[in-house]
């Protein structure tokens, strides 16, 4: 139960900053065009968007931990780690282009 | 890639919240809808369509979990053990298509979206065997309360390797088509894994995000994500979505099934038809 919550604490904070940000974006690229100010909120929308369900994997291994199930501790880990490889295939992509 | 307007983002945001809209009345989320329309219509790139598809799909997530979090419908054992799988995939698909032709794609696009609909047709009459409460539901079942019955529905999971290949299927077509994958995994979890269809779909609607997340990562790293879009479009989706769930419990469920496996099929030979060009 703790986990849920803290779960669903974690994916509302992450969605309605990100959602401030993009809105915030959208309306000074439309009042006052595309300037660095539009597009950092933009970007930083998006980061914090991708970074959401990355926060939750993190809050769940702590949760696993905190609980001592060593199981699925093991197993969020492991995801945790996919989403790296995919930022790093991400870096990769990157830098070649 | 077209240019960047206001008027494309207000179009965007347009669409996103009519996908929205029929995404969360038929539960498969907005992506299927979206991806062909800025892809065919628009004329992005697949890559960039399913780019921003992806974004949405994040969010959709996101919001609909925290909503249901401590309801118990979201099974959240299964779900982190099947988000091992559907991440993998999700890595494997958003580094293939960085390979793969645009035409493949949409190849791609049209057999999965011409299979889920006939999968749809075959189970019209399907129903749920809901168990008895006093059911031990294992390591990984789940019990929650059902409102519409009142009662509290058990369940146990059957055939966990198929719910792992599923998954991992599922997390490779949603990198790869820009859509969240829960038009697999649900019917899998359903049909052959023993979940209740609401259980199926929560849980499955918990886990794009992270399976979205990992492809989503590899398109903003290619610069294939334009982020003034992609927030036009999340705030559409975001937007539509409320209102299907809103209005769309009246529905019934026969009928939306009947209508997304048409829905799916225009869609598949418009993807078909372009992609064979």
């Amino acid at each position: 139960m703790k986990l849920e919550r803290a779960v669903g604490a974690v994916l509302r904070a992450g969605v309605t900053i990100s959602t401030a940000c993009m809105v915030l974006g959208l309306l000074v690229t439309l009042s006052a065009g595309e300037g660095s100010a539009a597009r950092l909120l933009l970007h930083a929308g998006i980061i914090i968007l991708l970074a959401t369900p990355v926060a939750r994997v993190i809050v769940s291994i702590v949760q696993y931990v905190i609980a001592r199930d060593w199981m699925f501790s093991a197993l969020t880990t492991i995801v945790l780690v996919e989403l790296a490889a995919s930022a790093i295939a991400a870096l990769f992509f990157n830098r070649r282009l | 890639m077209p240019v960047l307007t206001a008027s494309l983002a207000f179009v965007i945001f347009g669409v996103g919240i009519a996908s929205g809209a029929l995404g969360s009345l038929l539960g498969l989320g907005g992506g299927v809808f979206l991806v062909p329309f800025l892809n065919l219509v628009l004329g992005f790139p697949f890559g960039a369509a399913a780019a921003i598809s992806l974004t949405t799909v994040i969010a959709t997530s996101s919001t609909v979990s925290a909503g249901r979090a401590g309801k118990q419908l979201i099974n959240m054992k299964l779900g982190m053990l099947l988000e091992v799988a559907t991440a993998a995939g999700s890595f494997l698909g958003g580094v293939t298509a960085q390979f793969v032709s645009q035409s493949l794609l949409q190849k791609t696009f049209g057999f999965v979206a011409a299979a889920v609909a006939a999968i749809m047709l075959t189970r019209l009459r399907r129903r749920n065997v809901i168990l008895d409460p006093s059911v031990d539901p294992g390591l990984l079942g789940g019990r929650y309360h059902e409102e519409e019955s009142g009662g509290d529905v058990t369940y146990r999971v059957k055939r966990l390797p198929v719910a792992i290949l599923a998954s991992f299927l599922a997390g490779n077509v949603s990198s790869l088509l820009g859509i969240g994958g829960g038009i697999i995994k649900v019917p899998v979890l359903n049909a052959w894994c023993g979940m209740p269809l609401r259980a199926a779909a929560a849980t499955s609607a918990f886990m794009i995000g992270v399976t979205a997340t990992a492809g989503a990562v590899i398109y903003y790293g290619t610069g294939q994500l334009e982020p003034a879009l992609a927030a036009a479009a999340v705030l559409g989706v975001q937007i539509g979505s409320w209102g299907g769930m809103r209005f769309g419990a009246a529905a019934s469920a026969k009928w939306l099934k009947v209508m997304m496996a048409i829905v799916l099929f225009i869609l598949s030979a418009m993807m078909l038809a372009r992609g064979g060009r």
